[in-house]
């Protein structure tokens, strides 16, 4: 086994102390189930006291009494997110999100909040959001216990001006965004909604990819998934062109449109329709042919977008370095690897760890000396309220976002 | 820069809450049965205890009686307590919850085939049935419900959606209510893990590898020094039974036969016994998907280990004893069969097997906890608690300030409300 080559991206391999704090609410409740397995001979004086409740509605319960929910932080469609903090240890702050019963819905639990669950429960990663613990109340309304992220997004970033950062900068953030994508893809789950404002800042600066409402796991080849996935903004060509086969590559379209975005500091391919996205893709990179990626015509909406159209070329390199000066050379060609409209042709998320870019000087700036700003509990709340591939725009006007939570200490 | 299958595999929580040795699974299971079967008796008891007063009072007016209705009828799926007063409840015993849970899991198996849904949803649909069961007792929950909700519940944790209306459909006589009723009942004991973790793929990974070797193309391990074309020439003259010599030669031709023999074969042990069985709760994935691989052709497994590590590791011969324990288990399910057995054999077993399940049912119906019998009654009861308990008044103003937003939002809007998109969303 090789690691990657900035920053190990293995959690905890096998075999080594788990219990550090950052695994120790996951140790903790390891530790209750075993308690509870090891009984060998379970004494019958187990029913009274139990107040008649069930062994899972008691670990249920043993679950829910862990945590102390505080002031209420954001509320959305689909959730309400309140600050919180372990009843042991008041300092351990965690953000509780509590998943709205949908009254039109008629499904039960809803598939968002399943998704979101799932697999967020398998992974394990320092640049994904850590989901403590999940417990449902007395009313049937699920609670996702998650990290404490109170610095804010990387959409928010760039948007704030009374902040300036570098090239160094943008390849750090840039690099743990690109190792929780990694993992993501390892582990076999697509995300499907990567774009700023999932992407969250914890108290020490490190970026956590967050919101897996929409994600799946790779599908088996041959059957269908739907194209109607990731924010507009992110979505990459093959999807809007109706590709119903895909893999990791979507992801890394979005995350190379992130990373643009950091770089100038603006939205990278901003457009109003689905329609309009693709034209405005194909200003920058031209207008895919069979010759430049192969069986894209026999896309479903190839004809009817592209059909007629006159031919379009795409930008040369020195729109790329007008463009994008703060990325460098090596950065410019690590981008356009994975902005490629043929997903064969596009980068995976292994070979964009084993790009040149982070290695090359200058060094990804350190954790510790990255600039932060204070965007404060209330944007975890707005962030992590949101249902998947929902584009809320302006929000930085809201006068309530500008309330300065982060400079609260732990 | 590759995390290895292990490393994924020990984040899972298939790893971390769901496996277990088999003292752990049999203490669980004994303790589960313990606390449902002190609960039955205590709710049967009250109950008698009621019942007989409520007798006492009526007999003054002997026409009463007649209407008392039974509290245990309320979803009138026969669930009677014992006639005899007094008597005390025969409870099951842990055998005999566990031989009913693998029934319940046969039935959801076939209730899976006869919607239509991917094995995979079965399957998964199957193990939350088992999870569940492990904390719970049929004699708490009913079988039916519970394994009509699991599958409903994996359609959804696969990523299919299927409306709770379209699935209760399906059956006679089921309402979506019904069907959602257990639904966080059973989410709570699965410890909101929804992730399980197949051998399905698995298998098809080795089947493709095997076929790659077949036609030449071997990629060997480090530890291995086999030219592909020897490796080819090993496995077209392997014989069919372990302990033979080395067989003649055939084609490649001839070889595919083979190769997709034993991946059917396989594959069929892990869409059933594999499923139907604790395989899940002892082993991993792979080590499931090598056990059946195992039992649909030996030698070719034997073979195929050969590969990925080198026969005189100490950890091959630990892997292949697990393996074998693994096949074991999995071979002696009722519905594996090999070359060997015996058509009235296996009649006979199934015919024993069926009054035995029969058996148990009945049963079963003397020992129901009275207290669970209607999921969708008891479902309300909840949720009309909660409110109670004070959450009424955050969802008032919640609905409150949802109106005034929407309100607004209307009169913002220029060409007035939005007009509904369909018949579902009007309203």
């Amino acid at each position: 086994m090789t690691f990657s080559p900035v920053l190990s991206p293995r959690p905890n391999p096998p075999g080594t102390k788990m219990a550090t704090n950052a695994t120790a609410a996951k140790a903790k409740a390891l530790a209750i189930l075993n308690n509870s397995r090891a009984v060998p001979s379970p004494s019958v004086a187990s029913t009274p006291g139990d107040g008649g409740l069930d062994l899972a509605e008691q670990m249920n319960d043993e679950v829910r009494r862990r945590f102390v929910s505080g002031t209420r932080l954001g509320e959305g469609t689909y959730a309400i997110v309140y600050s919180g903090h372990y009843r042991h240890d008041p300092s351990k702050l965690v953000a509780i999100k509590k998943i709205k019963l949908n009254a039109d819905f008629k499904d039960g639990i809803a598939m968002d909040a399943i998704r979101e669950i799932k697999f967020l429960s398998e992974l394990s990663h320092p640049n994904i959001i850590q989901l403590h613990a999940v417990f449902s109340t007395k009313d049937q309304n699920i609670s996702l216990v998650l990290e404490h992220l109170p610095l804010g997004d990387l959409e928010m970033l760039w948007k704030n001006h009374s902040i300036s950062y570098g090239g160094a900068d943008i390849k750090s953030w840039a690099n743990m965004l690109c190792q929780a994508v990694w993992f993501c893809h390892e582990n076999y789950v697509l995300h499907r909604d990567i774009k700023g404002n999932n992407l969250l800042i914890s108290a020490d600066g490190t970026v956590k990819l967050a919101d897996f409402g929409l994600a799946r796991s790779f599908a088996d080849p041959g059957r269908d998934m739907t194209c109607n996935v990731i924010t507009r903004f992110y979505r990459p060509p093959e999807l809007l062109l109706g590709c119903r086969h895909y893999g990791g590559c979507v992801d890394v379209w979005s995350t190379g449109c992130v990373i643009a975005e950091l770089a100038i500091r603006e939205f990278f391919l901003p457009s109003e329709t689905d329609i309009q996205q693709l034209s405005v893709i194909c200003d920058v990179f031209g207008i895919p042919t069979e010759e430049t990626w192969p069986g894209v015509s026999k896309l479903r909406h190839y004809e009817a977008s592209f059909g007629a159209a006159a031919p379009k070329h795409p930008h040369g390199i020195n729109y790329w370095k007008q463009r994008f000066p703060l990325l460098g050379e090596d950065g410019i060609d690590l981008l356009r690897g994975m902005l490629r409209m043929d997903p064969m042709k596009r980068l995976s998320a292994t070979q964009v760890l084993q790009h040149p870019y982070w290695t090359n000087a200058p060094r990804p700036t350190k954790k510790e000396n990255l600039p932060k700003q204070g965007g404060g509990e209330k944007t975890m709340g707005e962030d992590l309220k949101r249902r998947g591939g929902e584009i809320e725009t302006g929000r930085l006007d809201k006068v309530a976002r500008k309330l300065d939570f982060g400079a609260m200490k732990k | 820069m590759k995390l290895s299958e292990d490393d994924i595999y020990r984040t899972s929580t298939q790893y971390k809450h769901w496996s277990f040795t088999p003292a752990q699974l049999a203490a669980q299971r004994q303790k589960t049965n313990l606390v449902a079967a002190e609960r039955v008796k205590a709710n049967v008891a009250r109950q008698r205890a009621t019942r007989a007063k409520q007798l006492d009072t009526a007999s003054a007016s002997e026409s009463d009686r007649a209407n008392t209705p039974g509290i245990e009828n309320g979803n009138g799926e026969g669930g009677s307590t014992p006639a005899r007063p007094g008597g005390e409840v025969e409870c099951l015993t842990v055998a005999e919850e566990m031989k009913l849970v693998d029934v319940f899991c046969e039935r959801a198996l076939e209730l899976g085939a006869f919607c239509g849904f991917p094995i995979e949803v079965t399957a998964t649909g199957i193990q939350f049935l088992r999870r569940f069961y492990l904390y719970n007792s049929p004699m708490t929950y009913e079988g039916q419900n519970i394994s009509r909700t699991c599958i409903f519940l994996a359609n959804k944790t696969e990523g299919i959606h299927v409306t709770a209306e379209e699935y209760a459909a399906k059956f006679s006589n089921v309402t979506s209510d019904q069907v959602l009723a257990p639904e966080y009942l059973i989410v709570q004991a699965l410890r909101f893990n929804f992730d399980v973790r197949h051998p399905f793929r698995g298998l098809k990974g080795a089947h493709l590898e095997l076929w790659e070797i077949a036609k030449g193309k071997f990629a060997p391990l480090p530890h291995d020094s086999r030219t592909g074309e020897a490796a080819q020439a090993e496995m077209l003259a392997l014989p069919t039974k372990t302990g033979e010599p080395a067989g003649k030669r055939v084609s490649v031709n001839e070889f595919e036969k083979r190769l997709t023999a034993t991946y059917n074969a396989a594959s069929a042990v892990l869409k059933t016994a594999a499923l139907l069985t604790d395989a899940y709760f002892l082993y991993p994935p792979s080590q499931i998907m090598l056990a059946a691989h195992l039992l649909a052709d030996e030698p070719l497994t034997l073979f195929y280990l050969s590969t990925k590590l080198p026969p005189s590791s100490p950890i091959h011969a630990k892997l292949l004893s697990t393996i074998r324990a693994c096949a074991t288990l999995l071979s002696s399910h009722r519905s594996f069969t090999s070359s060997s057995t015996i058509k009235e054999e296996k009649e006979a077993r199934d015919k024993k097997e069926k009054s035995a399940v029969a058996a148990l049912i009945k049963k079963l119906r003397h020992c129901r906890d009275p207290d669970k019998l209607d999921l969708v009654q008891l479902n309300q009861a909840h949720k009309r608690d909660a409110v109670q308990d004070g959450s009424l008044e955050e969802q008032k103003a919640k609905r409150r300030k949802l109106e005034r937003e929407k309100a607004k939002k209307e009169a913002d809007d220029f060409w007035g409300p939005e007009l509904p998109k369909n018949g579902a969303k009007a309203g």
